[in-house]
């Protein structure tokens, strides 16, 4: 590769842009999937596409990924020039995907420094192959077809020049426009009478559609839309004009004359729309080569100035079938959605991390100032103080909330590479599986995006894989709609959840049990004890599958148990929900945001903790006869005929300077998913907004305590992670 | 006293020549204890800390510098010594060392010494160090007569884990 040319600059913004037009290109390719057939925009979608890698590529020289791009670029220009029926959708599907994988592998390569060297020889010939393929049936039987592709369209760009039509001394430039009563029988035959007609004085013609003898079906065409002709000619309007009225059935015709300059107008236009891949040389002969179209009357004496005209025409061809497509397929697909025009600039993920950091160390200063201790002078006039702290609240929790925004993604990018993954797997499984995305625009912190793929990807999988059964086995069982999985999202209290529902065979509560109890896992509790959510929890351990069999795609037990860690890690958890043969659920729920949380702040022999607000059922002050203690030293304390486990935190951590008694104390009742807890406290110090700190390295993990954040008052406060001190 | 302030003093008083090595020296207990220079990036005033529950008693607690969580601990404890109270001399030196950073409450700050390589012995293998305190003293350097026992920073902190090993092991 020409490194020194290439900028780092440009190497980045060549991987940005190729990644996203892969993306959309992936997108595109599967939102057509169920309609089994591209419309206009999506084919115009991927030309773009293919066009934009294609020239990308080629000026970094990463030929590979250029010739690639082209080969595909020319498949998608015939489809959209000759708009052939019942192409092959789902084998044109696989190798959009096949491109896509080839050329993000490769990035990946350039991404390391190395270069990209894949050999995409045996894709492109099967490009080849199968644009030949649908070259070969669309030449007969197409009504739409009014174009010819083109021939193959070169492998290096060549220039692209203008010049002025240099036509002979004589020569006139004319459109000509011809429509004919709506009782015309056989059209295109008249159509084709008038173009004979005109052959005689023809330097050069053209016209449109391009099939009236082959095609009986253009008739219609011809009579709807009517019959457009270009021409060039050393003769004069009129003459045209007794040519073209020796025919029957002509309801009008419009001859215009144009100038050179109007035609090299027209042709740069159709240039930039139309052709921008290829060499004009290339794209507008193509035509010519093609026997039904070409009436060649004269030598061609000025070559360009006819391959311009070639353009006009095939320029306004195009419209024509756009409306015509428009006209002749009402039924198609929901409106295509146009491409969004945001204005967007990508900024550095770091940049934005500290940019959260500082606003965090903002919210703190501010608790600093308004609760500082200075104000507590007994006396003091305030009022205005007051009001300018209001202020400033106000002003830094917006503050706040414009940070979080930025960082809010929706998981839309996310779920639709699980589309991706349900039409790989369940293709390969030979599954007939139905993918339903709910709340795609649902938002989720940039951080704990990340965090989501893989599991998904996973839940996924299983799905696909596991949870719904083959065709046959669907038969069988009697199960008569389609597979289908469900992936939605929505914003629940501060959480996300996402979960991924099946309707296939769900799990087998017997199964796992079983499995459970030859691992040892149920240790000395009977199995009716344990509820459905308990024993399903099960999968989540490492190395537990009941799969007796590992496919490529899961089964090795070691899914389930990363899954669950990638969540944590986010300060999710893991819900499933399954009933055997109706299908199962899991559901992650994720907390929005990781860095600012509001926070209970209680106090402990001085120390001071501190746990999530909406993690705090209530607080409450028990008396000792509340207090009821097992023979084994566990204690509970009964509130209102609720029995909780209690935890007296100066006890947990052999803290001493504490309270003992609990009528002294604080107890404060903390949720974690389903379990409620009791805690033991001091005190009650008050509720503010905490920025999660992580505890020192130097500091060995210590149970319960997840982080720690700086109170108002510059003092340092620990994070009990209820889940954690729990042992769960 | 920051460590650009300490550098700007000693550079002031004499050249530095290339073999020296500037330490800042601290007392605790009766023992004066020297730190590369490089390895400190301030000295502070001790202030409140937030007690860890469940950790080694030599670490004190979270102290908050400017934002950052720093955990410190207290050398006498540390080097297995009796803890004494805090009194206005007891400094907090920030220490920093690949990227980790401890805070350390020490009885006092000496002030900044220069010691050449050659004023550097290895320790005695029988000394009356204290055997907690001898696994981070790397050499005993000699300053007009006095010794000030060299200490490696990298060595106090990276050793929680090798902590509990060697205290195995002497126990």
């Amino acid at each position: 590769m020409a490194d020194d040319m290439i900028t780092e600059g440009m190497l980045d913004m060549f991987i940005f842009e190729t990644e996203q037009g892969l993306e959309t290109l992936e997108n595109v390719g599967l939102d057509s999937r169920d309609a089994g057939e591209f419309d206009d925009d999506h084919v115009n979608e991927i030309f773009r596409i293919m066009h934009t890698i294609k020239g990308a590529s080629a000026v970094m020289m990463y030929q590979n990924i250029a010739t690639l791009a082209h080969k595909l670029e020319d498949v998608f220009y015939f489809i959209r020039e000759s708009k052939p029926e019942n192409i092959p959708h789902a084998e044109l599907l696989d190798y959009i995907f096949e491109v896509s994988d080839f050329i993000n592998g490769e990035l990946e390569k350039i991404k390391e420094g190395s270069d990209p060297d894949g050999v995409a020889d045996e894709l492109i010939a099967n490009l080849d192959t199968y644009l030949k393929k649908i070259q070969g049936s669309a030449g007969g039987g197409s009504a739409k077809k009014e174009e010819a592709p083109p021939a193959h369209a070169p492998e290096e760009d060549k220039p692209h020049f203008y010049i002025a039509p240099v036509a002979s001394e004589d020569s006139h430039f004319y459109s000509i426009y011809i429509t004919y009563s709506p009782d015309t029988d056989m059209a295109n035959i008249k159509a084709y009478i008038a173009v004979n007609a005109l052959k005689g004085i023809a330097e050069d013609i053209l016209f449109t559609p391009s099939d009236i003898i082959s095609n009986p079906d253009s008739a219609s065409v011809v009579l709807e839309f009517g019959f457009k002709i270009a021409l060039q000619t050393t003769e004069t309007a009129d003459v045209i004009m007794d040519l073209i009225n020796t025919s029957s059935g002509i309801d009008q015709v419009e001859v215009n004359e144009c100038t050179s300059d109007e035609f090299l107008k027209f042709c740069a236009e159709a240039e930039a729309g139309n052709h921008p891949g290829s060499s004009a040389g290339e794209v507008l002969l193509g035509p010519i080569e093609q026997p039904t179209v070409r009436t060649d009357a004269k030598p061609k004496e000025i070559p360009l100035t006819e391959e311009e005209e070639k353009v006009s025409v095939a320029r306004k061809a195009e419209k024509e079938e756009e409306q015509e497509k428009k006209k002749l397929a009402p039924k198609k697909k929901k409106p295509a959605k146009k491409a969004e025009t945001q204005s967007f600039i990508s900024v550095n993920i770091q940049k934005m991390d500290l940019l959260m950091d500082l606003i965090g160390e903002l919210v703190i200063a501010q608790s600093v100032v308004l609760q500082n201790p200075d104000l507590k002078v007994p006396g003091l006039d305030l009022s205005n103080f007051q009001k300018a702290a209001v202020q400033l609240t106000k002003i830094s929790s917006e503050l706040q909330d414009a940070i979080m925004a930025m960082r809010m993604m929706p998981l839309k990018n996310t779920f639709q590479k699980m589309n991706r993954i349900v039409y790989d797997t369940s293709k390969k499984l030979g599954k007939d599986i139905e993918l339903e995305v709910i709340g795609e625009d649902t938002e989720v912190d940039k951080n704990i995006i990340e965090h989501v793929s893989d599991p998904l990807m996973h839940l996924i999988r299983n799905s696909v894989d596991h949870g719904i059964e083959s065709n046959e086995k669907r038969q069988e069982i009697g199960k008569h709609e389609k597979g289908k999985i469900v992936l939605a999202a929505k914003n629940e209290g501060g959480q996300v959840w996402i979960s991924v529902s099946d309707n296939g065979k769900g799990l087998k509560r017997d199964e796992i049990l079983e499995k459970a109890k030859k691992n040892g896992l149920l240790g000395n509790r009977s199995e009716r004890d344990l509820t459905d959510k308990e024993v399903f929890n099960f999968i989540t351990l490492p190395g537990f599958s009941t799969k007796k069999q590992v496919t490529e795609y899961s089964g090795r037990g070691v899914g389930m148990d990363v899954v669950v860690k990638n969540i944590q890690e986010v300060g999710g958890v893991l819900e499933i929900e399954s009933e055997e043969g109706k299908g199962s659920t899991m559901t992650m729920k994720i907390p929005l945001t990781l860095a600012i949380i509001d926070g209970m702040i209680f106090s402990v022999a001085g120390t001071n903790f501190v746990s999530a607000t909406n993690a705090v059922s209530e607080f409450i002050r028990v008396d000792e006869d509340q207090l009821v203690i097992e023979p084994d030293g566990e204690e509970y304390v009964m509130i209102r005929e609720i029995c909780y486990p209690l935890v007296r935190l100066n006890r947990f951590y052999h803290m001493s300077n504490s309270k003992e008694n609990l009528s002294d104390g604080i107890v404060i009742i903390l949720n974690h998913e389903d379990r409620k807890i009791a805690v033991f406290a001091d005190e009650l110090v008050g509720e503010q907004e905490i920025v999660v700190k992580p505890i020192p390295s130097y500091i060995k993990k210590v149970k319960g305590i997840s982080g720690c954040t700086q109170l108002g008052d510059g003092s340092i406060s620990l994070i009990l992670d209820i889940g954690d001190l729990i042992g769960k | 006293m920051s460590k650009e302030n300490l550098k700007q003093v000693l550079n002031d008083e004499e050249i530095v020549t290339e073999n020296k090595k500037q330490y800042m020296t601290f007392r605790s207990c009766d023992e004066v204890y020297g730190l590369s220079l490089e390895n400190v990036s301030e000295i502070i005033g001790l202030q409140q800390f937030t007690e860890i529950p469940e950790t080694e008693d030599y670490i004190r607690g979270l102290i908050n510098l400017r934002g950052k969580v720093i955990p410190v601990v207290d050398v006498r404890i540390r080097f297995g010594r009796e803890q004494l109270e805090y009194t206005d001399r007891t400094s907090v030196i920030v220490i920093q060392v690949k990227g980790t950073v401890l805070g350390l409450i020490v009885d006092g700050i000496e002030g900044v010494v220069e010691i050449g390589e050659s004023e550097v012995s290895a320790p005695p293998s029988v000394s009356t160090i204290e055997q907690q305190a001898q696994k981070f003293v790397f050499g005993i350097g000699r300053v007009n007569g006095e010794v000030k026992l060299l200490l490696d920073a990298e060595k106090l902190i990276n050793d929680s884990e090798e902590e509990e090993e060697s205290e195995d092991e002497e126990e």
